[in-house]
């Protein structure tokens, strides 16, 4: 179903955070209509990948490139990359006290579509996409994260998500903390959410996730570097077997810490 | 005559008339104001300000000129009472009462609202015990001052059981130029009566470059067992303005006072908010908010006197600082040695949007006895960058995450404002922000 045209492109991406490379040089051509998974054992870099590619402070990218779209957005800001596109589902999403889900959303979608833009279809749109993600209509006045639950804090990710319609999402463990009902509404927002224009990104540690959102490609991440890629049978190998076989495959290169 | 030996040689004419008890009150304060030293800078909660800075200047005035402002206020204020969105108005122009107004069901109910030297003279048996109970020689030297001169002085008065469920609306305008006035306020609620008051200050210069205007004001208010009382100051007085406030109120068993003072305007302003808790049950709730920028200096500070047992009180201050703006917030806890059973809450969190701003923050706790719960925190930093990392990754840039971060933080605040108010300050913030 790929259309072969590259939405996301890492050329040789290292990361570093506190002064620590954590990511060493990581390659990967996400084209449009393709959905990727990463995994890899706690630690090695996955995180620390996304955010440096949604322009995280604190994860600078030290070398090498990342287009979306042909362009590259190494000098964007985080609030440029979202409008060019980009699009990070958190591990850990913040809370804004005070903030209510409703008004960020708003704030947010206003940012994308360009200060004059015509805003009148938003309650509409807002109200239907909560109601899909089986969000109950009251966390429209709550404050955004402030005491939701941790499966509550995913499904406002997704709501984001499905709102901004970005051409490249990339979402890190949104299935953690979800039970499996939400493991399912939530994985039917993405799948409504995935076409063959945007492209999709997941970090998951579990196969339960790739059961409903199915990864065309799965890459192991150990150590900050990528040590194999393949289809969704990897993934499926991994549940059964775990990392030890890839680092031994590697010949003991890459060890995890 | 250097300003710091400024002295009252004699009243003011027209500050003479009035009851002979109310005269000799005003005589007595204006010899204790001139025997009284300037507080020494660096004397409890001088720490941070110069008392200097609120000497009168012997030169200066009442003001002549309304601000320019005054007259859409006052319009505005009007069609909110029309609109029944309001239970009266009161206007002061250029340090003078001018107008008060109130509805029928206002008049009906038995509610007084008069310029507090009529009320003396008509109302003696209800001013005379509560005037200069709570604010007097003995409070300080500014105070003293305020009750020698005070000019516009307000009367509010709502008898037992009344509940008056719209807000009253006082406006005090200081006019334009760099003059001087000294509003004064006594509010009394009788038993279980139930009021809002919105106590709004204005005007001054919009710079201290012919030299700074001067508000002294003075409010007292006592609130009878069992009464709800939700008492709202608006400091938004021009950038040219030195302002001095202090408020105290008293209330009795079973009674729920709101305090919500604001602190948005002036050069210089320090504001003293306190409420003593006079009768078992009684709860107050003090919600603060100063927000300052350029090179506004806030000093505030808030008492809670738990002076009865079994009593509870709240306080939630918040400070956001731009520019080169500081703030000092000294925030008091008194609990009596036979106020047994006490709770006492007190919160302030500053948030400082420069590297060139500064906040203190100084908890004073005085817990005579240990059958009480009380606990303080306080909070001074910037906003949280991964808050704003958040919000820009959803594509909102700098300047509007900084902005809805602040809005954020003054959320709680400004639900508890009155409606009409509340989109009003609102919008002044937002305005504030959006300039900077
Ligand atoms: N802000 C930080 N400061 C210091 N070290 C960090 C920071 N963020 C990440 N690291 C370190 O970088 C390495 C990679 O962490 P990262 O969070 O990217 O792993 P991960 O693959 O996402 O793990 P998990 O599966 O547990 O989420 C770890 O050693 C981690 O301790
Ligand atoms: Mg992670």
């Amino acid at each position: 179903m790929s259309s072969h045209t590259p939405l996301l492109v890492l050329k040789d991406v290292h990361v570093e955070v506190e002064g620590k490379e954590v990511v060493a040089g990581v390659s990967l051509t996400i084209n449009a209509g393709e959905t990727h998974a990463i995994m890899g054992p706690n630690g090695s870099g996955k995180s620390s990948l996304s955010n440096a590619l949604m322009g995280h402070p604190s994860y600078k990218i030290t070398r090498g490139d990342v287009s979306l779209a042909g362009r590259s957005i190494l000098a964007m800001s985080a609030d440029e990359r979202s409008r060019a596109g980009l699009f990070l589902a958190f591990q850990y999403p913040l809370a804004i006290p005070g903030v209510t889900v409703a008004n960020f959303m708003r704030t947010a979608l206003m940012a994308h579509r360009g200060k004059d833009a015509d805003m009148s279809d938003f309650r509409k749109l807002f109200k239907a996409e909560m109601a899909a993600l089986s969000i109950d209509e009251k966390f429209a006045t709550r404050y955004v994260n402030d005491g939701f639950s941790g499966g509550e804090k995913k499904r406002i990710e997704i709501l984001q998500l499905s709102m901004l319609q970005p051409k490249m999402a990339i979402l890190d463990e949104t299935d953690s903390g979800l039970d499996i009902d939400a493991l399912k509404t939530v994985s039917q927002g993405i799948n409504r959410f995935h076409n063959k224009s945007n492209g999709i990104l997941l970090v998951t540690h579990y196969q339960r996730l790739l059961d409903y959102v199915k990864p065309d490609f799965v890459h192991v991440m150990m150590s900050g570097q990528f040590v194999k890629s393949g289809g969704a049978e990897l993934a499926l190998k991994l549940e059964d077997l775990g990392y030890d076989w890839v680092s031994e495959e590697n010949g003991g290169k890459v060890t995890v810490k | 005559m250097t300003p710091l030996e400024y002295t009252i040689d004699n009243l003011p004419e027209g500050l003479t008339e009035g009851p002979q008890w109310l005269s000799d009150k005003r005589r007595q304060l204006r010899l204790s104001f001139n025997d009284k030293p300037l507080p020494r800078r660096g004397a409890h909660l001088w720490r941070y300000t110069d008392p200097g800075k609120f000497v009168p200047n012997s030169s200066a005035t009442a003001p002549v000129t309304a601000s320019p402002s005054l007259a859409q206020i006052e319009s505005e204020l009007f069609g909110l009472l029309e609109k029944k969105h309001l239970a009266a108005v009161v206007v002061d122009k250029c340090g003078q009462t001018a107008t008060i107004r109130m509805s029928d069901e206002l008049g009906k109910a038995g509610v007084v609202i008069l310029p507090l030297e009529k009320a003396a003279q008509s109302h003696t048996p209800l001013v005379e015990p509560h005037l200069y109970q709570l604010i007097n020689s003995e409070f300080g030297k500014f105070e003293a001052l305020n009750g020698a001169l005070w000019q516009s002085g307000v009367f509010v008065y709502i008898p037992d059981k009344t509940t008056i469920s719209l807000p009253i609306h006082l406006v005090r305008d200081a006019g334009t130029a760099a003059s001087q006035v000294f509003p004064r306020l006594l509010i009394v609620a009788g038993k279980n009566a139930e009021a809002t008051i919105i106590d709004e200050y204005t005007g001054g210069p919009s710079d201290i470059s012919s030299g700074a205007g001067m508000s002294h004001g003075a409010v007292e208010l006592f609130a009878g067992a069992d009464s709800r009382v939700r008492y709202l100051c608006l400091q938004r007085q021009a950038g040219g303005m030195n302002s001095y406030l202090t408020c105290r109120a008293r209330i009795d068993s079973g009674a729920q006072m709101v305090t919500i003072p604001l602190a948005l305007g002036a050069n210089l302003s320090k504001q003293n908010f306190g409420v003593i808790l006079n009768g078992k049950g009684a709860d107050s709730r003090i919600f603060g908010l100063a927000f300052g920028s350029q090179y506004q200096q806030f000093d505030n500070h808030t008492l809670h006197h738990h002076a009865a047992g079994s009593t509870t009180s709240n306080i939630d201050f918040k400070v956001v600082l731009a520019d080169k703006a500081t703030s000092a917030y000294t925030g008091l806890i008194r609990i009596d040695h036979s106020a047994k059973g006490c709770q006492a809450y007190q919160e302030n969190r500053n948030l400082l949007l420069n590297p060139g701003t500064r906040a203190e923050t100084i908890p004073e706790l005085e817990i005579l006895n240990e059958d009480v719960s009380c606990t303080h925190g306080a909070t001074v930093g910037p906003i949280d960058p991964m808050q704003v990392f958040y919000l820009q990754c959803r594509g909102i840039d700098y300047d509007t995450a900084e902005r809805l971060i602040v809005a954020g933080f003054l959320e709680k605040t400004l639900q508890i404002v009155p409606g009409d108010l509340r989109e009003r300050v609102s919008s002044l913030i937002r305005t504030r922000l959006e300039a900077m």
